[in-house]
């Protein structure tokens, strides 16, 4: 478990950390979105271990991960620009990370360069923008560790290199201790992937939630009511994050399980009732709201 | 996997990573070994001068050039340091070292160790390689065994420190170019403070006085300037220090072994101090101009004020009035606003924070100005200082061409280090307890003030204040005094005194008398008499000649004249004639080494010119007309001399001519020779030394006055 308590960072004068509470359990999914500036990259360079947090703390199991190399090891750190040795091929970055990583595996990284389809041998600095980012993904994986943190590495990947990344993290999820942190600006990209998100907006954490349990939590229902005052008593005896009225039809955002909302608006006898799926983005415009951020403009 | 497994694959997976290193390294040091290795023995063995082939090895290859491959060797240092951390200053590459799970420590020991090994491993190649050159040419001798391996460990240790002053530099940047600048600036800042300490001792203080031979004084002053700097430390360790007894003299080309500690412990200050950076070191600095901006506030003025007044002295330099202040204030004012904006902008990386800090700059200005009045105006009392008594331990004083001294000492069958007296004096003379040295320095230093300089330039000569200024300071002599003090440091000063003021004459007649004076003034007084000389040059009014003499005889010729000339005194030099000169003379081959110079003989030291008559030379010898065949007068004023074939009037002639060939050194002191007339005489047979006289003053005969061509 990957928790983070009160987390600030300053670059110079810039605040780019602002006072970050998130807890990661093992085993989920974490996808951490915002936009550009918002603190995800240094958010994860604190917990990889590259910077050491102004204040607060971060403790991978337990443990302070700065300059800790045992901790370390459970971690692989894929930034959003991933360095790699000049000159070198993925076999050449193999061996390199093999002598930091005792638990590489360096058969599976070659089966799995195979299926997808990158050379072993071909200079990495030959490859496209997308190729290297599979590369690092693949790295990171046959490390074995137990974290993964990617940084917008989904960006720049076809949707089938997308959908095939994503099979290796089922896999890797289903087999073994893995908990990977996904960073991105896009929500899209993370919403069929993700446990558990968490948004960060100029340096600190919006609101952290699992995704199952908001989907479960938030729903989206249309109905029209016979008159203004069922209407009106039904919203009232609902946990309302939205309304919108297009004429007589009513489009409610409401909290709750669905059978309770709809065992409350069919008390009130609607000419039509009934539930909407809703997106990912739909529930956190939904919850930002709340709160008072547009987030369309945060993350979409 | 334990740690220590980790350091080693990191250490072999740095080398493999960085494999172009050695291989430049390795073509490097081809070029400055084994080539020059092959061209210099090549120039021996044609000749088959396998001796001196074998020497070359032994004390110049594995020697005295050790200082030449050191640049190479700095050169190595450099490569690796940059090449080694610079991943530091690329936040790709810094998140990728700095998530793997090896400790700081670990990850820059393994670049460290590495590094060494980078250099260590091609130079070792290579001076084996040149150790199997010299074996198969039979000329590697056991002593250059010894002498490569110490070879081996002195540039290991000059890589070490040149190495630890750039990871250093490295540590401290967050950029490549300011990491290459900061490399230079910390590998010489120490000499860049030592040269301008000089360069503006010399321009702002008239008493200010540094010696030919001592580049070490220049260039690492450890007396004045901290020789923290590894350039210092290389220039102590390779140039000769200024000590010229002729012992060390000697030593010329050999570097202080003793000193290289010094260089070893340096270079571990230097790695600890880069190790203990980087744990500090925040990752997030990769990029910036540097990597502690806490540092800041103290480098800027190291770096603008220093440059500010080195750019002061080149436009006043570069202008026609070199000593006038206009374009030195010009500089400065200008150079310092230039360097203060590009610091800001090189910190900032960023043209808009030209003036970004203005209380700094305020700050750096005033401090620049402060200094610049300390200096103009002498507010530490440079020139007028002058110990007090209770601070004095011992005074050394060398009067320019006062007494005799040349020493081109042949240090080695391939040079000759020429040793300036007054250098010699400062390092070797110690009068204690004499009051007139003190009075004399202080009366010096007080009338210092109204000596006027000049610079000269195009139609000075015609300047109605330089005329005057020449004509009242035509009897001035320059006088050196080392002040050693009881603290341990020596002050050096130069000043001009005036040698028509009798009081001047009468505490230097006084300093004249004192032993301990003429014993620190040339080696011949004070040195080991088990030198055995291959001849004594004997010179007179007429004639030179070489005694071979035996070591007793020498022994007993320099304890004559020592004795004589001990009892020598300052009015003696000043107005009588000298007979001739004594030079002691060391030959190496076809080189000659003058050890004494050409020591004065006067008619008072009977003794000396009795045992030299015994020994087959006569300083008293005199010609007669018979041996002259002709002599020609020609007034300094004219162009055509006069003919003089007659008898008589040659014999005249030559009573009343001194050879003032030997008695050059110290003619500013004398007045005994008439210099309207040049005379040369033209002898019958061609052993005689010289054809060139002057008239004595006073005694130009009659018929050279009123011959024609003479009027």
């Amino acid at each position: 478990m990957i928790k983070a308590a009160n987390v600030k960072k300053f670059f110079g004068e810039i605040m780019a950390v602002n006072d970050v509470t998130v807890t990661i359990n093992n085993g989920e999914v974490f996808g951490l979105i915002g936009t550009n500036g918002a603190g995800k990259s240094t958010f994860l360079r604190m917990v990889s271990g590259v910077l050491k947090p102004d204040s607060g703390t971060i403790l991978v199991d337990d443990r302070p991960v700065y300059e800790n190399p045992t901790v370390k090891a459970d971690i692989f750190y894929i930034s959003d620009d991933q360095y790699f040795l000049s000159n070198a091929t993925p076999m050449d970055m193999a061996d390199f990370y093999q002598d930091y990583y005792t638990s590489f595996d360096k058969v599976r990284f070659g089966e799995l360069l195979g299926v997808f389809q990158l050379k072993p041998d071909r200079r990495i600095h030959t490859f496209s923008k997308g190729m290297k980012k599979q590369l690092s993904v693949l790295l990171g994986i046959c490390a074995n560790t137990k974290y993964l943190l990617c940084d917008e590495t989904f960006d720049g990947l076809d949707p089938v290199m997308r959908q095939a990344v994503k099979s290796v993290f089922a896999g890797e999820l289903a087999g073994r201790d893995f908990t990977p942190v996904i960073a991105s600006h896009n929500l899209r990209e993370l919403e069929d992937i993700c446990d558990c998100v968490g948004i960060l907006h100029q340096g600190g954490v919006l609101m952290q939630k699992d995704i199952e349990e908001m989907k479960l939590s938030i729903h989206n229902i249309q109905c029209v009511f016979q008159n203004a005052q069922d209407e009106q008593a039904a919203l009232a005896r609902l946990e309302l994050v939205r309304v919108e009225r297009r004429g007589t039809l009513n489009i409610i955002t409401a909290r709750g399980q669905a059978q309770e909302i709809m065992r409350t608006i069919h008390s009130f006898s609607p000419i039509f009732a009934e539930i909407l799926p809703l997106t990912l983005e739909e529930i956190f415009i939904s919850e930002t709201e709340v709160v008072g951020y547009d987030i369309r403009k945060l993350i979409f | 996997m334990t740690s220590g497994n980790l350091f080693f694959k990191l250490v072999r997976q740095d080398c493999r990573r960085r494999m172009w290193c050695p291989v430049l390294i390795f073509i490097a040091y081809f070029l400055g070994m084994e080539v020059h290795l092959l061209m210099e023995l090549g120039k021996y063995l044609k000749e088959e001068q396998f001796q001196r082939a074998a020497l070359y090895v032994t004390d110049y290859f594995f020697g005295c050039e050790a200082s030449l491959i050191s640049i190479v060797t700095c050169g190595a240092a450099f490569l690796c340091g940059i090449s080694g951390y610079a991943y530091l200053h690329a936040k790709t590459q810094l998140d990728m070292y700095h998530s793997l799970p090896a400790s700081r420590t670990q990850l820059f020991w393994a670049k460290y160790v590495s590094g060494i090994l980078q250099f260590f491993i091609p130079f070792v190649v290579h001076t084996l390689i040149c150790a199997g050159i010299a074996a198969s040419r039979d000329i590697f001798t056991t002593k250059a065994a010894f002498a490569m391996l110490y070879y081996i460990a002195l540039q290991l240790v000059v890589f070490v420190l040149a190495y630890g002053v750039t990871v250093l530099a490295v540590m401290l940047t967050g950029n490549i170019i300011i990491s290459i600048l900061g490399t230079g600036v910390l590998f010489s800042y120490s000499t860049i403070l030592s040269v301008l300490y000089w360069l503006l001792a010399e321009r702002f203080f008239q008493t200010c006085v540094i010696y030919e031979n001592r580049v070490d004084a220049w260039f690492s002053d450890s007396e004045r300037i901290w020789c923290f700097s590894p350039l210092s430390m290389l220039i102590r360790l390779f140039i000769t220090p200024y000590n010229t007894t002729m012992e060390a003299a000697q030593k010329f080309y050999k570097y202080d072994a003793g000193y290289v500690w010094i260089l070893a412990a340096a270079a571990i200050v230097y790695s600890l101090a880069a190790y203990f950076i980087y744990l500090k070191r925040a990752s997030e600095a990769a990029g910036s101009a540097i990597a502690f901006r806490v540092a800041e506030p103290v480098i800027k003025p190291m770096i603008v004020i220093p440059a500010a007044f080195f750019a002061a002295l080149f436009f006043a330099e570069l202008s026609a009035d070199t000593a006038s202040d206009g374009w030195f204030l010009f500089g400065l004012i200008f150079s310092f606003v230039i360097f203060s904006v590009a610091m800001e902008i090189i910190f900032r990386l960023n043209l808009r924070s030209a003036f970004m800090h203005k209380k700094q700059f305020l700050f750096n200005a005033a401090c620049t100005a402060l200094l610049f009045v300390v200096l103009r105006y002498d507010v530490i009392g440079f020139d007028t200082y002058v110990p007090s008594d209770a601070q004095l331990q011992s005074c050394a004083i060398s009067v320019h061409a006062l007494m005799p001294l040349s020493q081109n000492i042949q240090v080695s069958p391939y040079g000759v280090h020429f040793l300036n007296p007054d250098e010699y004096r400062m390092a070797n003379m110690a009068v204690q307890g004499n009051q007139s040295v003190m009075e004399l320095a202080r009366k010096a230093a007080k009338e210092q003030i109204a000596y006027q300089y000049f610079d000269y330039y195009e139609g000075i000569e015609e300047d109605p204040v330089y005329i005057a200024t020449l004509d009242r300071q035509a009897h001035y002599q320059a006088i050196s005094f080392g002040y050693h003090l009881l603290d341990g440091e020596t002050v050096y000063r130069k000043y001009y005194i005036d040698m028509a003021d009798a009081d001047t004459v009468r505490l230097l007649s006084d300093i004249f008398a004192d032993p301990m004076y003429k014993i620190g003034c040339t080696p011949l007084f004070n040195e080991n008499w088990d030198i055995a000389f291959d001849a004594v040059r004997c010179e007179n009014n007429y004639r030179v000649k070489e005694l071979r003499l035996t070591p007793d005889m020498q022994s007993n010729l320099i304890q004559t004249y020592q004795r004589e000339y001990l009892d020598l005194s300052l009015d003696t030099v000043m107005h009588v004639i000298p007979v001739g000169t004594l030079d002691f003379i060391i030959k190496n081959g076809h080189a000659r080494t003058s050890y004494s110079g050409e020591m004065l003989v006067y008619p008072q030291f009977e003794q000396t010119i009795a045992l030299l008559r015994t020994y087959g030379f006569d300083m008293n010898e005199k010609l007669t007309a018979d041996d002259v065949k002709e002599i020609r007068v020609q007034k300094t004023s004219e162009e055509e001399a006069v003919e003089y074939t007659d008898k008589e009037e040659i014999q005249q002639i030559l009573d009343n001519i001194v050879n003032d060939g030997y008695s050059w050194q110290i003619g500013s002191f004398t007045d005994y020779s008439d210099k309207d007339y040049i005379v040369k005489v033209i002898y019958h047979t061609q052993d005689s030394v010289s054809s060139y006289y002057c008239f004595v003053k006073g005694q130009v005969p009659d018929f050279v006055k009123i011959s024609k061509k003479n009027n």
